[in-house]
């Protein structure tokens, strides 16, 4: 019995002294490393000329896990034909909205990384080197792309390049189906939908529900492609009143998860939503098994190579019409971003990679996704959408570059973020239990609350 | 003076020498503890007073997170899916009993059956959550199997979306999972049993079944008592299952899960690491009644249980009583 208390006290003690001693070297450790201020900017840089002889070792994280030794080997291959003492390593991360934020937090994680979006504003500078002021990137970028993460003028993210939000349909699906006009309202659309039920063998409209990410595209939709407003985002969502409710008109958040709510509703998606197979679907949606599904323009690409049939993929916008005109929002995809705690040679050099990545790798037409270097043109898979009106969101109001965060995160809608809002409006429709206007009211309950807590005056 | 020894004699006297020992070898896996274990859940505890993201300021709250985890609706909503998991964990400790006393006599090949049996506890969580996603899905593996035993496909569930039936699919996959450890753990135990005991059986004429409840039952009881803990505190913290077989959706988010979301999605790291400090507090008292109860009516190892103990002493006193007067 004694043997055994000393045995305790013993490990114990030992337990203890560890804790000690490790609390005695902590601060040192987690001191935050020293920001290295930066008076370089991406706008000074001339590819080619500037810098050439400087050497660093970069490390670059990536969600792109699957061209990481591939497409973004070639890319430092003809990188370091200009700057030959530059060694890039990427990491790509396959949790990466996940994983990144933990790391961040560190400040030891590398030099180069696709920027979180829950990052707020304000705290920007305290993570990543200023890359610039608008203004004066906006003379070569289009500016409002810039805007993700800007603030006060200073941008500190780069997109790699823009998406367009839109519904990835299969044309030989949509022509056997005899649907020989796009749709450009949501009933235009279900009813598209039930007559390629009725005509074909295909899945009218494949969710992809299982796999989480893929439905926030449906939060993709509601604000500029669904009003026309670019400043909709501001206004009339974070600011606005009820924006959940229905509109009337067929337009706006609550047309655009209605048609979801109808397509679920009555059968015109795939039976069993929890068991879809995203990697599937690709193939699926190629040669014909899947009608369409509600996906960003990257899509495009990487559904035309799943397969033998790129020439039968086709892009359109969601079927909205506001005022007899249709919209399609579009976006910055990820943006670059370099820690503002690298030394000061590995900041450059970053600077100067991320502006070839932008400029001179030719990532943004090989994603299929749209450049956002002023004039450089379509990628092929989406000049159907040329002549289309692109909304790009505004920026919100100084002092409020917060507030949707805040309010999004709040009301524990995630729009944009985890697919709340979609994934419930599938398990609603799927089981009955509540109809689109109890969602409705419901969202806009949570969401008022989250307003009023963050002093949203009406 | 002649006390006094060499600092090399005093370590190598017997008692330093084995602290010494103690002390070397129990460093590496205690630090390995402090660091991943204590220290991120002290931080932990820190967490829960605060609203707060990942990145960006904190902010002191006090108790608001806590009272949030006792109002919101949905964490103890999700805690009551803990009592599939309970059931599921019952079956998994009696299925495994049952191999694991039948395993323990000579079977022909029983070495490649607990080996067969054992391999799921292998194989990792997420990959089984991958096997089961299409093992489930419409006329995969299940229903093609049951179709061959004479159901249509027209009369099966759809095993991971009707309500009423996705959380025993989910829970089932923990059986197929942790059978093998619990037989793995109870066949060592039977192991132990003193070989005399059963030679004594049969000299009595004891058949297997008695034997089993009078031989091996009483002498696992601890190892028993044991998985039974784990098990019900492994259930109010079930988390790979529904996260990767369904993520949660259609009514499958445990405790763990809407945890993760509220962490992960909605930012809010303060409340849910309140709700991590509160089930554990749940685990800890769940544990402590469990030990309770057992203490009370099985006693613990040697000790007879506390039940018995009364018993005797009430029946002593009663006897003392008529023998005085």
């Amino acid at each position: 019995m004694k043997n055994n208390v000393m045995r305790r006290m013993l490990s114990v003690s030992l337990a203890a002294a560890m804790v000690v001693s490790l609390s005695a070297c902590g601060p040192k450790e987690t001191e935050q490393a020293e920001k290295q201020e930066m008076d370089v900017t991406l706008d000074q840089i001339k590819l080619g000329e500037d810098y050439t002889d400087i050497e660093a070792d970069l490390k670059f994280l990536t969600h792109k896990t699957d061209v990481v030794d591939t497409t973004f080997k070639g890319y430092i291959e003809e990188f370091q034909k200009l700057y030959p003492n530059i060694n890039i390593e990427y990491e790509g991360i396959t949790d990466y909205a996940n994983d990144i934020t933990t790391r961040l937090t560190t400040g030891d994680w590398g030099d180069i990384c696709m920027v979180p979006t829950n990052v707020d504003k304000d705290e920007l500078e305290n993570y990543f080197t200023k890359l610039g002021d608008k203004g004066t990137l906006a003379e070569n970028y289009e500016e409002n792309m810039l805007n993700n993460f800007a603030y006060q003028d200073a941008v500190y993210g780069v997109p790699s390049m823009a998406n367009v939000q839109g519904v990835i349909y299969n044309k030989a699906v949509f022509e056997e189906a005899g649907i020989t006009e796009l749709p450009k309202t949501p009933e235009e659309f279900l009813d598209a939908l039930e007559a390629i039920k009725e005509k074909t063998d295909a899945i009218p409209l494949y969710t992809n529900f299982a796999a989480g990410w893929t439905m926030t595209a449906w939060d993709a939709y509601i604000d500029g492609g669904a009003t026309g407003d670019p400043d909709f985002v501001n206004t009339g969502l974070t600011k606005g009143k009820d924006p959940f409710a229905d509109r009337g008109d067929g337009t706006g958040p609550f047309a655009v998860y209605n048609t979801l709510y109808e397509a679920v509703k009555r059968g015109l998606t795939e039976d069993d939503p929890t068991t879809t197979d995203w990697e599937g679907s690709k193939g699926r949606l190629n040669n014909g098994e899947i009608g369409c599904m509600a996906l960003g323009s990257w899509s495009v690409i990487q559904i035309q190579q799943a397969g033998s049939n790129a020439d039968d993929i086709g892009y359109m916008t969601f079927p909205i019409t506001v005022d007899g005109k249709q919209y399609a929002a579009a976006g910055p995809d990820y943006n670059y971003g370099i820690n503002c705690n690298s030394s000061r040679d590995n900041q450059i050099a970053a600077m100067c990679y991320i502006k070839w990545l932008v400029e001179k790798s030719g990532f943004a037409q090989g994603e299929g996704g749209l450049s956002i270097v002023k004039g450089d043109e379509y990628p092929e898979a989406l000049q159907a959408l040329e002549g289309i009106e692109l909304v790009v969101n505004s920026p919100a109001a100084a002092g409020e570059e917060n507030l949707f965060n805040d309010v999004n995160n709040d009301s524990e809608l995630g729009i944009n973020v985890s697919g709340a809002v979609p994934t419930q409006i599938v398990e609603e429709a799927v089981s009955g239990n509540k109809t689109m206007e109890e969602l409705a009211a419901e969202w806009n309950e949570k969401w008022t609350a989250a307003q009023e807590s963050n002093g949203v005056e009406f | 003076m002649s006390n006094q020894k060499s600092l090399k004699a005093w370590v190598q006297s017997g008692k330093v020498n084995r602290k010494l020992c103690i002390f070397t070898f129990m460093l590496v896996p205690v630090a390995l503890l402090v660091i991943f274990t204590y220290i991120p859940f002290i931080k932990m505890i820190g967490f829960s007073f605060y609203d707060m993201k990942y990145i960006g300021d904190r902010e002191f709250v006090g108790l608001q997170n806590y009272v949030e985890v006792f109002t919101r609706k949905d964490c103890f909503q999700a805690l009551k899916l803990s009592l599939y998991y309970i059931a599921a964990s019952f079956i998994q400790l009696g299925l495994a009993l049952y191999f694991a006393s039948v395993l323990s006599f000579r079977v022909k090949g029983s070495g490649v059956f607990k080996g067969l049996m054992f391999f799921p506890y292998l194989v990792c969580g997420i990959a089984v959550g991958f096997i089961f996603k299409f093992f489930y899905t419409r006329g995969f593996v299940l229903d093609t199997v049951l179709q061959w035993c004479g159901f249509n496909l027209e009369q099966l569930p759809y095993w991971l979306k009707d309500t009423s039936i996705n959380n025993i699919s989910v829970a089932a996959t923990s059986i197929w999972r942790y059978m093998g450890q619990g037989m793995v753990m109870f066949i060592g135990a039977i192991m132990s049993v003193d070989a005399s005991l059963y030679e004594a059986g049969d000299i009595d004429g004891a058949n297997s079944f008695q034997k089993f409840i009078y031989i091996i039952l009483p002498n696992i009881k601890t190892i028993i008592v044991l998985n039974m803990i784990l098990s019900i505190t492994g259930s109010l913290s079930v988390f790979e299952p529904p996260y990767v077989i369904t993520g949660g959706d259609f009514g499958t988010g445990t405790y763990f899960v809407i945890m993760n979301r509220l962490a992960h999605e909605s930012q809010k790291v303060g409340l849910a690491s309140a709700m991590a400090v509160v089930l554990l507090i749940l685990i800890m008292i769940a544990t402590l009644i469990q030990k309770g109860i057992e203490k009370y009516y099985f006693g613990v190892g040697e000790t007879e249980s506390i039940r018995e103990v009364r018993k005797r002493k009430k029946r002593l006193e009663a006897e003392a009583r008529g023998g005085a007067q």
